[in-house]
């Protein structure tokens, strides 16, 4: 009989324990690879999410609000700017490519996003590509004839159950306008899947405001300048205006990760007490077993066992459970992280792909089963040290 | 004989002890060895040197040619005008956030293209100074995603520039001398 089997077979004589054991020990490797697995894919989500151009100029407010509206569809718009924001940055001579948004309500969740056909146009710079899967993109009508043609994310086609040629239009006040779908596009793993986008002569007929003025309203334009280096020239002139302000999607970005790696901080001390618990327990556990089984173990060295089999027993126990736990938790992590992550998509965050095979999950199983030799180690050198002659007195 | 035995295994398990906790002070000592490689004194290019060499047709002088492919740092600030991941940004003199009290933003001569494949882990702030180390290049290349550019670090490691002076053009900067 190997040390192994021998091992093996006193974990099943105390199941119960030992299951417990297991399970405390899966549940925290679980918490551990669930909230480095959810804070880093919330992290992939944002940088995969983010825009190619690398400057939105809004109205004056919020950065983060702007970004987050603009490029992740989430908060809400900030104030309009004039269309001649637009007109100016497009006969900039230091801007390749300006495109106008404007943000309006929604139709069951899904964001109405007015803009230009150049928003899906490809450039070599871009990393997000645009193709249709169905029908075709929206005409870029004149200001006088609004088609009221709308393209469906992929996400918006599935969730409203809308196809092309489908009219629709969401309450009352909206039912003289309703928008005809005429594409739906392939997914691209960013919040323009929740979107519904037409035309900005479309938005400014539908909306009752913009009916009536001459100058007509945006809420941000997307730029993307000849040299990168005119960018911070750009960038300064659109915000010593009173009505603008010009971003950096990214450093917004950086600012939001900045925060979100003090959350990390919190969530790193919070579960290196879990491991130190579940260290504890697994510790006490073993050390119960040790020494309520010190006549067995004096018997086993009185039949001839050497002391260094006994703490190879002890030892294997402990790395035994550890094991069971650390796969258990590891499956259980990723099973928690895509439930976190299916609720968060659900409410329009952005979560990257969780189901990357890294390093994480060796290193993790590799601590855990650390750990538990770590934690069998006192109760191994304990039986280890069982005297023979003082354990096998009689009871009585 | 009995007791000879069980202290020769006790020996065992004390040597196991031991070489273990060898191999973790090996791995502190190779971490601290990491950083020492990273302390080494490179060539630092500034600003005004960056402008000084520039010549006509868009054109940077044989000397700051010299730098091409070896590892050099350079001072800025970091407008993150790529990836929020920072594999690409521009390293500039001025910060590109101090709308109203600094300078005026400055323009390709004092801009420099920065290239991290694998992206920078730093706490960011726009109006921190960085200390930038890579490969340098200098003269005109257009990347097909970044556009044209006079100057460039590849492969940049990025850290806090503590107390770091960021020389205007003019100013005299003590040269470091290349190893």
């Amino acid at each position: 009989m190997t040390t192994l089997t021998v091992a093996l077979k006193y974990l099943r004589g105390r199941f119960v324990a030992s299951a417990l054991t297991s399970v405390s020990v899966a549940l925290g490797v679980s918490l551990v690879i669930a909230s480095v697995l959810l804070s880093r894919g919330i992290q992939q989500g944002f940088i995969e999410g983010t825009t190619d151009y690398s400057l939105l100029v809004g109205a004056k407010g919020s950065p983060t609000q702007l970004v987050l509206n603009i490029v992740f569809r989430m908060d809400v718009p900030t104030p309009n700017i004039s269309y001649s924001t637009y007109r100016q940055l497009q006969d900039d001579p230091r801007v390749e490519v300006a495109v106008p948004v404007a943000m309006g309500d929604a139709y069951q969740g899904c964001r109405y996003v007015a803009t230009t056909g150049g928003y899906f146009a490809a450039y070599s710079w871009r990393r997000k590509t645009f193709a249709i899967s169905e029908g075709r993109f929206f005409r870029d009508d004149p200001p006088e004839q609004p088609a009221y043609e709308a393209v469906l994310g992929a996400d918006a086609a599935r969730r409203t159950g809308l196809r092309v040629g489908d009219r629709f239009h969401e309450g009352e006040e909206m039912a003289e306008y309703p928008l005809t779908v005429v594409g739906i596009l392939r997914s691209t793993n960013s919040a323009d899947d929740r979107a519904i986008f037409f035309s900005l002569a479309s938005y400014w007929e539908m909306n009752e405001v913009s009916r009536k003025t001459k100058v007509k309203p945006l809420t941000a334009v997307l730029v993307r300048p000849k040299r990168m280096s005119d960018l911070p020239g750009l960038h300064r002139g659109f915000n010593i205006t009173a009505e603008t302000q010009a971003v950096f999607p990214s450093a917004v970005l950086l600012n939001i990760f900045n925060v979100l790696s003090l959350v990390d901080e919190v969530v790193a001390i919070i579960l290196a007490f879990v491991v130190l618990v579940v260290l504890l327990y697994l510790f006490v556990s073993m050390y119960s077993a040790t020494l309520e089984r010190k006549r067995e173990i004096a018997t086993m060295r009185a039949l001839g066992a050497r002391r260094a089999t006994i703490l190879g027993i002890v030892l294997l126990e402990s790395c035994a459970l550890a094991v069971i736990g650390g796969a258990l938790g590891i499956v259980g992590g990723h099973g928690v992280a895509c439930l976190g992550a299916s609720m968060l998509a659900g409410r329009g965050g952005p979560v990257a792909n969780l189901f990357v095979v890294g390093a994480l999950e060796p290193i993790v199983f590799g601590s855990a089963v650390a750990l538990g030799a770590l934690a069998g180690l006192l109760p191994a050198v304990l039986a280890y040290r069982t005297e023979v002659a003082e354990n096998l007195a009689p009871l009585s | 004989m009995r007791r000879c035995l069980r202290a020769w295994e006790f020996e065992r398990v004390r040597a196991t002890l031991a070489a273990s906790l060898c191999l973790v002070c090996a791995n502190f000592g190779l971490a601290a060895y990491g950083q020492a490689a990273y302390g080494e004194e490179v060539p630092r290019l500034t600003f005004a040197q960056l402008v000084d060499s520039i010549r006509a047709n868009f054109e940077v002088t044989q000397t700051m040619k010299s730098f091409n492919g070896k590892e050099v740092e350079i001072h800025g600030f970091i407008v993150p005008a790529g990836p929020p991941d920072l594999s690409f940004f521009l390293l500039s003199r001025v910060s590109a956030m101090g709308n109203y009290c600094c300078e005026v933003p400055v323009g390709q001569d004092e801009t420099v293209h920065v290239y991290a494949p694998k992206g920078v882990k730093i706490l960011y702030d726009p109006l921190r100074v960085y200390k930038v180390r890579g490969a340098f290049e200098a003269g005109p290349y257009t990347d097909p995603t970044y556009g044209t550019s006079l100057f460039r670090v590849r492969n940049a490691r990025v850290e806090e520039a503590v107390g770091a002076k960021i020389f205007k053009v003019g100013d005299t900067p003590a040269p470091t001398p290349s190893k």
